[in-house]
C-alpha cells in the first residue's frame, strides 16, 4: 500500500447538490471516497483503526488510518493497541471500527449538516446478508442516509475498463485483493455470480509470508522488519515467475541469471570507529612515560636495597662488637652478659652472625654459596642428621629435625629437575629422531605425521566428547528441555553418582553384609574416583601438542584444527561472535523470495490453504457456466482482465497465460489483459456508474428499509449495465 | 490536547453534527469493550443458504486438481525429504544439518508457515 498524504478536509461539500451520490469503495487495505462523476476518490486512507492512549490524560482516541505524524507517537501511547480492522476476510464484521471509519470519511469529505447524498457503496460478491443489512442500518439509522446501493468492487473495475474498450462485453474478472482473490465471469455486461470463484488468498498472504520468510531468515534484524517493509518490499521487488520449478532451478544452481535477479535491502549501519594508529610522537611519549615510571620503581627498589644493607651491616657490627666484648671477659661473667643480651650461648651469637652475613650476601647480589655447598657436602651441612637423638640437647633435636625437613626438600628439588632435565633430552632426542627421519624422505614423513596427528587429534577429540557425554549433537533436545541437573556431568561422574546413590539407598535394608566379600571394598576405589584422573590423555595430550608444533614448523599450509565447540555448524544461521560486524551483516538480501511469495497466489498450499492457484480459478468458474456452450467460453478467454491490487506482480499476466492454456484445449483463443489501474478502477467504476441516470432505480431507500425491512435487501441486486 | 495534536487533525471528534446517534450513546463508556461482534465463521453459521443460489459459501473454490508440491521449509527448493522429528520437509543434507540444531521455536514457526504447525489447544 502506497503512503497516502494526509487526507485533507474538503471545503466543497456543500457545493454538491442532494443528487449527487457519494461514492464509497470499502477495501479491505483501502477505503476510497468520493463523489461520483469525478475521475478520482478524494480521500483515500487505509482501512483501519487504532485506539491509543493519551500519555499524560489516559484519555482514549480514535485515529482512523496509518498515520506516520511524529506528534502521535509523542501524545499518544501505541505501543498497547494495534490497527484493527472491521473486515474478516473480506466480509465487514466489526462495525464499531465501521463506524468510526465513516466517521472520518465523511467528516474529511466536509459533510456538515446531515449527509444528505445517495451513497453507492461497494462489497465482496455473495456478501452474507446480516453483513450487508448490518451495514444499511448503520447507514439509514445513524447518518440518515436517503438512498444506499451495493456492488462488487470487481464487477465496476470490468465495466470501468469494458467502457475503456480494454476488454469486452462478454469476459472473465479476475480480482486478486488483499484477503481474496475471485474470478467472476461477464455475459453480456453482466456479471454471473452464479460461476464466480473465489479463493482465500490475496496480498495479505504474499505480504505476511514474505515477512515471516525474512524474519526467520534474518532473526538478528527482527525489529526492522515490519508489516509495512515487508509490503514496500513486496510491491518493489515481487514478481512471478513463468515457470516455478525451472526458476527455482536457477537459483539452486547459483547461476549468473540468479546473481543478478538478487536484491540487496541495506539496512541502516555505522561503522564502528576505526582504531586510530598512534603516531610516532604518541609512542615516543608512551615509551618515555613508561621508562620514567620504571625508573621510578627501579630507584624505589634501589633505596629499598640500600636500607636494607646498611641495616644488616650496622647488626652485624653490633653482634661482632658483642664477640669482641666476650672474649674480653671473664669465664664466670659470660652467661650473665649473654642473658643480658637475650642470647643463650655463643654459639647462638655465631649463627646469628652467620645469617646475617647470609642474608647481607644476598641483598648485595652476590651468588648465594649454599647451594654449591650442597652438592659438596651434605654431612657438612647437616651435621646433626645422623647423630642419633639422646646424644642431642633438645634444641639439638630441633635443629635436626629442621635439617632433615630441608634435606629431603632440596633432594626433592633436584629429583624433579634432574627428572625435567632427561625429559628435555628425551624430547631433543626424538626431534632429532624425527629430523633425520625427515631428510630420510620428508614426504613420507610428512605423511606419517599428518596421520599420526589425525589419530591424536580424534583420540583427544573422543576423549573430551566423553568428557561433556557427547550429546551435544542434537541441540534439539537440549534447547527445548533447557539444562538439567544431568546435563552438567559427564560419563564418569554420572556412574559415580549413581554408585553412590545406589550406595546410600542400599544400607538399611535387611542384614547389612557389605564387605564381607572382598570385591565390595573395590567400590570405594570407583567411588573416590573424581573423574580427573586421566593421565594418558594428558600423555596424549602433550603428544599431539608436540605433533602440532612439528607440523607447524615444517609444513607452511598446515593450520592445526581449531577447538572442537559443541556448537559448530550452526555458524550458517548464526553470526560467528568474535568477527567484528560490518555492513554485510546488515543486509537482507531477497534472493528466492522475490518470487517464492507471490507464489503462494497460484499454490495457496504453500501457505496451508487446500484450494486451487489463481490460474486453476479461472477453470473452475468456466465449468460453473454449464449452460454456455463453448463458443461462447471461447469467447470469454478472449477477455480476461486482471485487477486489483494483488495483480500488479510484474509476470503475472504471462504466468496466467501459461496457466489458463494448460486447462483450455488446444489452440483455442486466450486473451489476457491488465486493467488500466488495477488499484483505482473500482472506484472509477463505481463513480462513472453513479452519475448514470438509471442509477436512483437501482437504490435501496431508507422508506424501502422502514417499510419491508432487512429481508428485502436479500433480494437487492443491482444492474451494471445501465 | 496539545495543539499539536490538533492541528494535525488525526483524531476522530467524538461528537459529529451529521450523525443521527453519537458514538458515544451508542456505545456507551465502560460497555462498548464487552461488546463482541460475531467472526465471519459464525455469521456464516447463523445464516441460511438456498443450496441453489450462490452464496459465499459455495462460490468457494474447490481444491487444486494439481498434486500439491513438496518444498523445502527453510529454502524453498523443491524437497524431497522429511526430517521424521520435526516433520520440516528439507531439500538436501547440508539443510538437514541446519534443521536440526534450530530451536524448537524457529521449527515451530517455519510449520506454522504452511498451517502445519502443531497447535495446542
Amino acid at each position: 500500500m502506497p503512503s497516502m498524504a494526509k487526507p485533507l478536509r474538503q471545503s466543497d461539500y456543500h457545493r454538491f447538490s442532494s443528487a449527487t451520490p457519494i461514492v464509497i469503495d470499502n477495501g479491505g487495505s483501502t477505503f476510497r471516497i468520493g463523489w461520483a462523476g469525478e475521475s478520482d476518490p478524494r480521500i483515500s486512507f487505509r482501512n483501519v483503526v487504532q485506539r491509543p492512549r493519551h500519555r499524560s490524560t489516559g484519555e482514549t482516541v480514535t485515529i482512523v488510518g496509518d498515520h506516520h505524524d511524529p506528534a502521535l507517537m509523542r501524545y499518544f501511547d501505541c505501543t498497547r493497541t494495534s490497527y484493527r480492522s472491521a473486515f474478516d476476510s473480506n466480509v465487514v464484521y466489526q462495525y464499531e471500527i465501521m463506524e468510526y471509519v465513516l466517521d472520518y470519511a465523511f467528516e474529511r469529505l466536509g459533510a456538515g449538516g446531515q449527509v444528505d447524498h445517495p451513497i453507492l457503496m461497494t462489497e465482496c460478491i455473495c456478501n452474507p446478508m446480516s453483513s450487508r443489512s448490518k451495514m444499511a442500518e448503520l447507514l439509514f439509522e445513524t447518518y440518515g442516509i436517503p438512498s444506499i446501493a451495493f456492488g462488487v468492487d470487481a464487477a465496476f473495475s470490468y465495466k470501468f475498463n469494458q467502457q475503456l474498450g480494454i476488454c469486452n462485453e462478454d469476459g472473465l474478472a479476475i480480482y486478486s485483493g488483499l484477503s481474496t482473490s475471485h474470478a467472476i465471469p461477464f455475459l453480456m455486461g453482466e456479471p454471473v455470480i452464479d460461476a464466480c470463484c473465489r479463493i482465500n488468498v490475496g496480498g495479505y498472504h504474499v505480504t505476511d509470508y514474505l515477512k515471516q520468510l525474512l524474519s526467520l531468515k534474518y532473526p538478528n534484524h527482527m525489529a526492522s522488519i515490519t508489516w509495512e517493509k515487508a509490503e514496500d518490499l513486496k510491491m518493489e521487488h515481487c514478481y512471478v515467475a513463468l515457470d516455478y520449478a525451472s526458476e527455482l532451478q536457477l537459483f539452486k544452481k547459483g547461476t549468473k541469471e540468479a546473481e543478478e535477479k538478487t536484491r540487496c535491502w541495506q539496512l541502516p549501519w555505522i561503522p564502528p570507529p576505526q582504531e586510530e594508529v598512534p603516531s610516532e610522537e604518541e609512542l615516543a611519549r608512551k615509551a618515555a612515560l613508561k621508562e620514567k615510571q620504571g625508573q621510578r620503581l627501579r630507584d624505589m627498589a634501589a633505596a629499598k636495597k640500600s636500607i636494607k644493607i646498611s641495616e644488616l651491616e650496622n647488626e652485624l657490627r653490633g653482634l661482632e662488637d658483642l664477640l669482641d666484648q666476650l672474649e674480653e671477659l671473664d669465664d664466670h661473667e659470660v652467661s650473665s652478659f649473654l642473658s643480658r643480651n637475650g642470647y643463650l650461648s655463643t654459639q647462638e651469637i655465631d649463627s646469628a652472625i652467620n645469617r646475617v652475613t647470609q642474608s647481607l650476601r644476598k641483598a648485595k647480589g652476590e651468588n648465594d654459596e649454599n647451594e654449591d655447598r650442597l652438592d659438596a657436602s651434605p654431612a657438612e651441612k647437616y651435621p646433626l642428621i645422623n647423630v642419633p637423638d639422646d646424644m642431642l640437647t633438645p634444641e639439638q633435636v630441633k635443629e635436626k629435625r629442621r635439617q632433615i625437613f630441608l634435606k629431603t626438600t632440596t633432594e626433592g628439588r633436584l629429583r624433579a629437575k634432574q627428572k625435567r632435565f632427561e625429559e628435555e633430552l628425551q624430547r631433543e632426542k626424538q626431534n632429532q629422531l624425527d629430523e633425520e627421519k625427515r631428510l630420510e624422505n620428508p614426504e613420507l614423513y610428512l605423511e606419517q605425521l599428518h596421520t599420526k596427528y589425525k589419530e591424536l587429534s580424534e583420540k583427544v577429540d573422543q576423549r573430551k566428547r566423553l568428557k561433556t557425554n557427547g550429546t551435544r549433537g542434537n541441540g534439539n533436545q537440549n534447547s527445548s528441555g533447557g539444562v538439567g541437573r544431568g546435563e552438567r556431568l559427564n560419563a564418569a561422574q554420572k556412574e559415580r553418582m549413581r554408585l553412590l546413590t545406589t550406595a546410600a539407598f542400599d544400607r538399611g535394608k535387611g542384614e547389612d553384609t557389605f564387605g564381607a566379600r572382598d570385591e565390595d571394598w573395590q567400590l570405594y576405589k570407583l567411588m573416590s574416583k573424581d573423574g580427573d584422573d586421566d593421565d594418558d590423555g594428558q600423555e596424549d595430550e602433550a603428544e599431539l601438542a608436540r605433533v602440532t608444533s612439528r607440523l607447524q614448523d615444517i609444513d607452511p599450509v598446515f593450520v592445526p584444527k581449531p577447538e572442537m565447540s559443541p556448537f559448530q555448524g550452526s555458524g550458517t544461521t548464526e553470526l560467528p561472535r568474535l568477527r567484528p560486524l560490518s555492513a554485510e551483516d546488515y543486509q537482507i538480501v531477497l534472493g528466492i523470495e522475490r518470487f517464492r511469495c507471490p507464489e503462494v497466489l497460484f499454490q495457496p498450499s504453500m501457505v496451508g490453504i487446500d484450494q486451487a492457484g489463481l490460474d486453476e480459478m479461472v477453470g473452475i468458474s468456466l465449468r460453473r457456466l454449464s449452460s454456455v456452450d463453448d463458443s461462447v467460453k471461447d469467447r470469454i478467454c478472449t477477455s480476461i482482465l486482471l485487477t486489483g491490487g494483488s495483480s500488479l506482480f510484474p509476470g503475472l499476466d504471462a504466468r496466467m497465460e501459461a496457466g489458463i492454456r494448460r486447462l483450455r484445449p488446444y489452440l483455442s483463443p486466450l486473451k489476457i489483459v491488465r486493467a488500466s489501474d488495477a488499484i483505482l478502477d473500482a472506484w472509477r467504476g463505481a463513480a462513472t456508474y453513479a452519475t448514470s441516470s438509471q442509477f436512483s432505480s437501482q437504490t435501496f431507500s431508507i422508506q424501502d428499509y422502514y417499510e419491508k425491512g432487512e429481508n428485502a435487501l436479500r433480494e437487492y441486486q443491482i444492474k451494471y449495465s445501465l | 490536547m496539545e495543539a499539536e495534536v490538533v492541528r494535525t487533525e488525526m483524531v476522530l471528534p467524538t461528537s459529529l453534527p451529521f450523525k443521527r446517534i453519537q458514538m458515544s450513546d451508542k456505545y456507551p463508556k465502560g460497555q462498548s469493550r464487552a461488546r463482541y461482534w460475531k467472526h465471519l465463521k459464525q455469521l456464516l453459521q447463523a445464516e441460511s443458504f438456498s443450496p441453489d443460489q450462490p452464496n459465499y459459501i459455495n462460490i468457494e473454490s474447490p481444491p487444486s486438481v494439481y498434486p500439491s508440491k513438496k518444498f523445502c521449509d527453510i529454502t524453498g527448493f523443491e524437497a524431497p525429504y522429511v526430517d521424521p522429528r520435526t516433520k520440516l520437509r528439507y531439500a538436501n543434507p547440508e539443510v538437514f544439518k541446519r534443521i536440526r540444531m534450530l530451536p524448537d521455536e524457529y521449527v515451530q514457526r517455519y510449520l506454522s508457515l504452511r498451517n502445519a504447525a502443531v497447535v495446542l489447544r
